[in-house]
């Protein structure tokens, strides 16, 4: 008896007690996006009743949403985006980091220091030049614009972060394909890079929510209202002067961010399973 | 690989020798990276030594600039609001930095454990990262408006103050922390799930292991846990705070700056000069100040990642 | 199998996204397609207006199609200085505030369409030319303002005694401290906003006799016995009317509040009322609009202006120039200026009758409120100079730290440095 409620106390500081606290933490101000969304204009700004809790819920901002705006378009438009994006970035973070992690040659160190110094440049006064080059490829007001953008702040996060996982690879199972005869890419390809799902997973993850996330050159290149993205498209047309259309913005907000968030979920689970099958450690 | 055997067969002489060209390391290094290192160079090469050339000039929007060498820089170091920003700026990036760290671990050990309808709390917990964040921070708009706010409404309900209570984004040190936590808010699932992917990867055995010798929990965490997960760390720091170094989005729609420069961030100060006063040259130079901060991190991470 | 099947398909994808995004018209491309950038509008019926009844109506008359490009309030100038310094983007495009003078080496003159327009539409108010006209030349042509007047709650005024808006600062100073003391309190932006800070903040400034710099560029004049006069009066005004808030507030929290019954006075264009009688049709009946007190040196208001303006590097310039010449055609502007109601202040004596002010008696002081309106900086040269300083909130902050409590001393001393910084170069 008191080794089992020891037990429950120590399962509950350990994962239960931390738990609901991150859980709070995540989702409050989620939890008021959605009451947001769901409140008539008149009730969202009542003082004299408790904002916590949806009186009359409607759902006119969804359908104003996907009714007044070209909503689903740039959720289309965003999708495409962020899914190219992220595979470029990915095969070229691949292409960077594979060789830095397993190779020796001269310059690596070199190499590996000026992909990450890339950040430096800094953003703010990156669109004006980065514009003029879109502008003389003639790809003004194209998806293609961003497409070819976005890899140049996903490309050196992907290297990095899949040159860390790269490195915490167990080198042997190469080693023993090298012996059996398998040429360098051929290692790489059908040994090592399975290997490494969890990488490729945080990494994708990652660079998928920066490109849907991005707003100063999605604002600069795409222009009309048909070929933008959720976050230009919502700020352009439901934020007018002082005015804010403050349910149709926190409904675009879900009905963006729910289904990529199941997305996700269905790729960590992936990736856990794999690992714990043991995989990795055969 | 059929489609690879074959015309290595059809001209098997130099192919051969093809082949073991390409077996060089640096030559397969160099073949495999110079697609994506082009496209960096040419697509971030013209723009990044543009906006040095910027910075050197008095350039005003849509006018010719004129030389000035160091002159922006010089300015720069005399303006007080600069100052400002650059505390700002690593204040914000260290704290928020330090927080999403521990608790992007923390966050990570609980989700490493196994309980009931984990899938579902997995992609909930995600969901700050997703929403884009021009978007998400509208919501905090009313989050920490005093009236409408729970935190002010539980202090004033138990008579700790006076209504309407703190005023979150009035205060400048009340508005620095509020910033500070929507983006520890926006930050810790990344750091989660980065961390949770990098401890799926520890052997269970190594615990295993420490248990039969008998170390504790924290120990073994000590011991065992963080030392595999250090090239995962240094990455994820590293990026964490690259990003929040340039953070822009956030304090822009928040905030922009309020209340008297007490958010501002090299990003949107650099932004505001450029666009709102169409000060290019001298908005770059405040943007390049960046760089040093920054380099001096990366050349450290870069040694460390090296040597491992 | 399953990565060579992903691998595959990811290619398709990407052909597909790039001959479909190739493929897709570029405005501006055609001769006959002319692009005008623009914000978006707080009333959606003015860009609907352009949308559905001007670019139809442009296109059976003269054959050219109009592009209408919107963008939100603070992605405006980000957008004209990028299709400035590329020089590719809109034909047409809006111009705020100052900035003319900003681009204007990118703008074409416009001075035959504004004057042509001008004697079309009973001449201009003088108003209109301060922020348009940049040495000389006509560099856009002027629409209207977006008068910064006072909102305030009609009953709540009347139960502590005023049946009419205050006329002076100090007279509004004693209204607020009774309306707080009952639970209404001001609620005047001192945040880094856009437009409802400098809204009261020059005009309080002006109306004491304060300036940043004189009309010479040079001479900064900031550390004056009137600037430290309406720095006393602001920090006494807000301590007594207002709370914390506001010093961390941007141009939405007003409007937030004044639907929420926060406050019982703000300082705001005419979206509160527009939109209050759209969704709040209870709180409109008891909003009222008033002129902006004076001090004792007067009463002021800004100048914030929206005109139109047309990019040299048009590849269309004729045409475009033709369209702007038929929008300002009378039967054109007008009803242009009608679906806005009186929210764009024409600059156009022929419309100070109108029926888009008689319809709303509540708005008439935006009319009255373009005579004493001056561009943000005045006295002092408009320019990229003034735009630094608003741009680093030289005036906001001075009003601001000094209600965060500094002292008078010390913020003006602050701002007198900050100016000096900008001025000397």
């Amino acid at each position: 008896m008191i080794v089992e409620g020891r037990g429950f106390v120590r399962k509950a500081m350990r994962l239960w007690v931390p738990l609901a606290l991150f859980m709070i933490f995540t989702l409050f101000p989620f939890y008021w996006m959605v009451i947001t969304s769901l409140k008539p204009n008149a009730e969202l700004y009542s003082r004299k009743v408790s904002p916590l809790i949806v009186y009359h819920p409607t759902l006119k901002h969804f359908v104003d949403l996907l009714s007044e705006t070209n909503f689903l378009l740039w959720t289309w438009n965003t999708m495409l985006v962020a899914v190219i994006s992220t595979a470029i970035s990915l095969i070229f973070g691949v292409m960077l980091a594979y060789p830095l992690a397993r190779m020796k040659f001269a310059g690596g160190g070199l190499i590996a220091f000026t992909i990450a110094a890339t950040y430096l440049v800094p953003q703010p006064l990156l669109f004006i030049p980065m514009a003029d080059l879109i502008n003389r490829m003639q790809l003004g007001d194209t998806l293609t614009a961003v497409i070819l953008t976005y890899p140049t702040m996903l490309v050196p996060f992907c290297a990095w972060l899949l040159l860390g996982y790269f490195k915490t690879v167990p080198i042997e199972l190469e080693d023993a394909a090298r012996i059996d005869g398998a040429t360098r890419f051929q290692t790489m390809y059908r040994i090592f890079l399975p290997l490494c799902t969890p990488g490729f997973i945080s990494a994708g993850i990652f660079a998928f929510t920066l490109s849907q996330n991005e707003f100063l050159y999605a604002l600069i290149f795409l222009t009309s209202t048909d070929v933008r993205t959720v976050p230009v498209g919502a700020i352009s047309e439901l934020i007018r002067g002082d005015v804010f259309y403050w349910g149709q913005l926190m409904a675009a907000a879900l009905l963006g961010s729910i289904p990529v968030a199941v997305i996700y979920s269905f790729f960590v689970e992936h990736y856990v399973a794999g690992l714990t099958s043991g995989s990795v450690k055969a | 690989m059929s489609e690879q055997v074959l015309p290595l067969a059809a001209g098997r002489r130099a192919a051969f020798s093809w082949r073991r060209l390409f077996e060089r390391e640096d030559v397969f290094s160099w073949t495999l990276m110079a697609l994506p290192l082009i496209f960096l160079v040419v697509v971030l090469g013209y723009p990044f030594v543009y906006g040095i050339w910027l910075s050197l000039q008095d350039r005003p929007v849509a006018k010719a600039g004129t030389f000035v060498g160091l002159a922006n820089f010089a300015r720069d170091l005399d303006d007080p609001v600069f100052w400002r920003v650059a505390f700002n700026t690593f204040f914000y990036t260290g704290v928020a930095t330090l927080l999403k760290m521990v608790g992007g671990f923390g966050l990570a050990l609980v989700m490493n454990q196994t309980f009931p309808m984990k899938n579902l709390v997995r992609a909930l917990m995600l969901l700050p990262f997703i929403v884009p964040t021009v978007l998400s921070t509208i919501a905090f708009m009313w989050i920490l408006d005093p009236s409408f706010s729970v935190f002010n409404r539980v202090l004033i309900s138990t008579g700790l103050v006076e209504p309407p209570g703190p005023s979150w984004l009035g205060n400048p040190t009340l508005a620095m922390a509020s910033v500070i936590v929507i983006n520890t808010w926006r930050g810790l699932p990344f750091y989660g799930i980065t961390l949770l992917a990098g401890l799926q990867t520890i052997p269970p055995e190594l615990y295993e292991a420490a248990t039969i010798d008998g170390a504790t929990a924290p120990q073994r965490f000590w011991h065992v846990t963080l030392p595999l997960m250090m090239p995962v760390v240094y990455i994820v720091t590293l990026f964490s705070v690259i990003f929040t170094f340039s953070d822009f989005q956030l304090i822009y729609v928040l905030t922009h700056g309020g209340p008297a420069n007490a958010t501002h961030l090299f990003a949107t100060y650099a932004f505001d000069i450029a666009m709102g006063a169409g000060q290019f040259g001298l908005g770059a130079s405040i943007a390049l100040f960046i760089l040093p901060a920054l380099a001096l991190l990366l050349i450290a991470l870069a040694r460390y990642m090296r040597s491992n | 199998m399953t990565s060579a099947m992903t691998r595959r398909d990811a290619v398709k994808i990407l052909a597909v996204a790039g001959a479909g995004s190739l493929l897709q018209a570029r405005p501006g491309q055609a001769a006959t397609s002319i692009t005008m950038l623009h914000e978006s509008s707080f009333i959606k019926a003015f860009d609907e207006y352009f949308q559905k009844k001007i670019i139809p109506a442009y296109e059976k008359a003269a054959g050219v199609k109009v592009v209408y490009e919107i963008v939100s309030v603070g992605s405006t100038l980000t957008r004209n200085t990028t299709a400035a310094e590329t020089g590719s983007g809109p034909d047409l495009t809006l111009m705020a505030l100052n900035w003319p003078f900003l681009f204007d080496e990118k703008l074409v003159d416009v001075s035959d369409i504004a004057e042509e327009a001008g004697k079309a539409n009973g001449g201009w108010h003088d108003a209109a030319k301060e922020l348009a006209v940049v040495n000389g030349k006509w560099k856009a042509v002027p629409f209207g303002n977006i008068g910064q007047l006072m909102n305030y709650r009609i009953d709540w005024f009347k139960e502590v005694g005023y049946d009419k808006f205050p006329d002076t600062w100090d007279e509004l100073l004693e209204a607020g401290t009774k309306l707080k003391k009952k639970g209404h309190p001001f609620g005047m932006e001192l945040g880094h906003g856009f437009g409802d800070n400098h809204g009261w903040l020059y005009p309080l400034l002006w109306s004491y006799g304060g300036a940043e710099v004189l009309p010479d560029g040079k001479t900064i004049v900031i550390d004056s016995d009137e600037t430290a006069r309406a720095v006393d009066f602001c920090r006494k005004f807000y301590q007594a009317t207002m709370q914390e808030d506001v010093l961390g507030w941007t141009d939405p929290s007003n409007n937030k509040a004044w639907y929420a019954e926060q406050i019982s006075c703000t300082n705001n264009a005419e979206s509160i009322l527009y939109v209050a009688k759209r969704d709040f049709p209870d709180i409109a009946q008891v909003t009222g609009q008033a002129l902006n007190p004076q001090g004792p040196k007067g009463r002021f208001h800004i100048l914030n202006p929206w005109a139109h303006s047309i990019f040299t590097h048009s590849q269309n310039l004729q045409a475009s120039k033709d369209f702007l010449r038929w929008l300002m055609k009378p039967e054109i502007v007008s009803g242009w200026y009608d679906s806005a109601e009186s929210y764009y202040a024409p600059f156009l004596h022929a419309y100070d009758n109108a029926p888009l002010w008689t319809r709303e008696p509540r708005n008439l002081p935006y009319r009255e409120s373009l005579a004493t309106s001056r561009p943000l900086g005045w006295p002092g040269p408009v320019g990229r100079k003034q735009s630094e300083s608003v741009a680093k909130y030289v005036v906001v902050d001075m009003f601001a730290q000094a209600c965060a409590g500094k002292s008078t001393k010390d913020v003006i001393a602050d701002a007198k440095g900050k100016l000096q910084q900008i001025y000397k170069s």
